[in-house]
């Protein structure tokens, strides 16, 4: 006996042609599916885009920089009231460590407080002020943004010699001198007079923190007029460079066993001060941003279940008001893999429909969010395809149940049902 | 000889050992180009013997012979295959698909057979000419009087020059002048060589018919012919 075939492209007109006739219920079936694929782009472009972007700043920080501070990570209560508890580091320990430390290249100081900072008749109050020895300009790249600015950086006569001098964050410098040049200009500091030698370049914002509002001053002077007793975080911040990339932890090591033995720490006790890496920030910042992604997982799979389910329930309401529709086909010779396909492509051409308007809204979304906030969004390709396999994984998975449905249904009683 | 159907049973079992037998033992042979009407009371099993012979359903028991093929035991694709090719059905509520244009409609068989699309419209446009709607190919049926849409159903049972045409009451939605319309065509279809299968209540329709059978209570009671 022959067999019928039914090319699969007719199959295909089939479903969209009865998908045309329910336009408004098409779309709203979709709407699950939509939310869960726009919630996989745009969430995937922002996190990957924020992880670049954090990638980036920790790259001005160097792979051959470590940091040496009272706390390091505070990662709960517990650690934030044992850090409490600690000695601050001293100036002493860093004279040990710049002569005690033959792996590092430079050791740098740091230290910050918030002051109001006049000239004129503006002001801004409450701007963040760091006393740094020069060096740190050169551990953090800094001096290369002055070089792209105006004017030069502090040096090592000036921070010697107690030179008031400061180099000014380019958003006080647009307040203040809005047409003048303002090297050479005095601004106040807390109070106290210093000479602007530099301005860096621009750099914007980076979590939520504005890079551009800030003055840095010599460590010398800082210690002088800012580091009184009324300041509750009177430890210093060491910024350490090693020499190269393969003594980083020799350098590190190097550090620890000086302050250990300075601050007298127990052989089998923990470190009672902080030491991390741009490698251990970057680690950190992707540890929290895979629970994030886990968090976000749940909710997408929710929201495509509850989209599928949808789906389904659609599609067995069309299967039942067709009952009449799908007889006819069958007395006609439709068989039951055609019946199948008719409805199964249906539910697959909803899903992926739902699915690009997700991706197209994610994507606008994602680019919506990077233009309005500091927050910014790198659309990964593998996304847009994970959201197009989803959606049509979404559509077989739910579309399986009702057409088989249809295809099993009897001829006659199909033809009966009112 | 067409049709060779010899003590074809049909038994629906209702639950809890109730049964209703629906054909009991019928005999029947129906040559190629035969002119047949199927009378008889309701629920005689007029429906169910057509459904039978139509391949939508399978007897319980007896033998059903179709063009020399055995189609009693055959399985759902190939049922399918047989309602394609060999059968055209007329129902008594048209039974049209109410969103395709009446064109559309006609085609659907050749789209179960493949048939490529242009010459599905050539077939598709014969077939709506053979029933005189060549100018209606593009109305839906909601477009159409009941008259013009059973003879798109008509032209659809015919588009695939199946072997028999089967038509349970196809004058039963319509007003006896349609009807008679209807039944001219039909006519006019047996005097071109198509083999015709019709279930009706009216002896003024089954008049039409070179044969009439009578069923009763699933049997057959009478088979006359008219004369010549
Ligand atoms: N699916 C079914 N389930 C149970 N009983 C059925 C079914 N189909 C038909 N019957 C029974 O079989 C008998 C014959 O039904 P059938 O539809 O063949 O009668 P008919 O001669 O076509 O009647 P009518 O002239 O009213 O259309 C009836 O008693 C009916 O109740
Ligand atoms: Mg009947």
């Amino acid at each position: 006996m022959g067999k019928l075939k039914t090319p699969i492209w007719e199959s295909v007109k089939i479903s969209l042609s009865s998908l045309r006739a329910n336009k408004l219920r098409s779309i709203l079936t979709l709407i699950g599916v939509i939310i869960g694929v726009t919630s996989i782009i745009t969430m995937v472009s922002l996190i990957s885009g924020f992880n670049k972007l954090v990638a980036d700043q920790l790259a001005t920080l160097g792979s051959t920089t470590f940091i040496v501070e009272k706390f390091g990570i505070i990662l709960s209560d517990d650690d934030w009231f044992d850090a409490m508890k600690r000695k601050d580091l001293t100036l002493a320990d860093y004279q040990a460590i710049a002569a005690g430390c033959s792996e590092c290249e430079e050791v740098a100081i740091q230290k910050a407080s918030n002051r109001k900072v006049k000239y004129g008749r503006e002001h801004f109050s409450r701007v963040p002020i760091v006393g740094i020895t020069p060096n740190y300009m050169k551990v953090v790249a800094l001096d290369d943004i002055v070089d792209k600015g105006q004017g030069r950086v502090i040096t090592e006569f000036e921070n010697d010699h107690r030179r008031q001098v400061a180099i000014l964050g380019p958003e006080l410098v647009d307040k203040f001198f809005p047409m003048l040049d303002p090297i050479g200009k005095k601004v106040r500091i807390g109070g106290i007079d210093f000479t602007v030698v530099g301005v860096p370049k621009k750099r914007g914002s980076f979590l939520g923190d504005n890079q551009d509002r800030f003055a840095a001053i010599p460590f010398s002077v800082y210690q002088k007029y800012f580091s009184n007793k009324l300041e509750p975080w009177e430890g210093l911040q060491f910024y350490i460079k090693a020499k190269d990339y393969p003594s980083m932890e020799k350098a590190q090591d190097q550090v620890r066993a000086i302050l250990r033995a300075r601050r007298h720490v127990p052989y089998h006790d923990k470190d009672d001060f902080g030491m991390y890496t741009a490698e251990t920030l970057m680690d950190l910042f992707k540890k929290v941003t895979t629970g994030i992604s886990f968090t976000l997982v749940g909710i997408v799979s929710i929201s495509l279940l509850v989209g599928g389910i949808v789906i389904m329930n659609i599609m067995l309401v069309s299967v039942t008001e067709r009952t009449r529709e799908v007889g006819v086909r069958k007395a006609l010779g439709a068989r039951r893999r055609s019946i199948l396909l008719q409805f199964l492509i249906e539910a697959v051409t909803l899903a992926v429909a739902g699915g690009t308007a997700g991706i197209l809204l994610g994507v606008l979304l994602a680019k919506v969010i990077s233009w309005t906030t500091p927050i910014p969004a790198a659309i990964e390709p593998w996304s847009i395809i994970a959201g197009l396999l989803v959606s049509t994984g979404v559509g077989v998975f739910f579309g399986v149940f009702p057409a088989a449905k249809a295809a099993r249904l009897d001829p006659i009683e199909a033809l009966r049902y009112e | 000889m067409l049709i060779h159907i010899r003590n074809l049973w049909k038994t629906y079992d209702m639950g809890q050992a109730v049964q209703v037998q629906a054909l009991r033992g019928v005999d029947l042979d129906i040559e190629r180009g035969e002119y047949l009407a199927i009378m008889g009371p309701s629920g005689s099993g007029k429906s169910t013997l057509m459904n039978l012979v139509g391949c939508l359903d399978t007897p319980t028991e007896g033998t059903y012979e179709l063009n020399g093929r055995m189609v009693s035991q055959l399985s759902d694709d190939e049922l399918a295959y047989i309602r394609n090719k060999e059968i055209g059905f007329v129902f008594q509520t048209f039974n049209l698909l109410a969103r395709a244009t009446a064109l559309h409609n006609v085609e659907l068989p050749l789209i179960y057979n493949g048939t490529p699309a242009s010459e599905r419209k050539k077939k598709a446009q014969q077939a709506l000419a053979a029933v005189d709607l060549t100018d209606r190919s593009h109305h839906k049926p909601n477009e159409l009087s009941g008259g013009q849409r059973q003879r798109v159903a008509i032209a659809r049972a015919l588009v695939n020059s199946p072997s028999i045409i089967l038509a349970d009451e196809p004058t039963g939605n319509l007003d006896s002048a349609t009807g008679a319309e209807i039944m001219q065509l039909f006519d006019r279809l047996s005097k071109q060589g198509h083999t015709i299968i019709l279930v009706t209540h009216e002896h003024d329709i089954a008049a039409y018919a070179e044969r009439s059978v009578h069923l009763r209570d699933g049997k057959i009671e009478k088979d006359e012919r008219r004369a010549a």
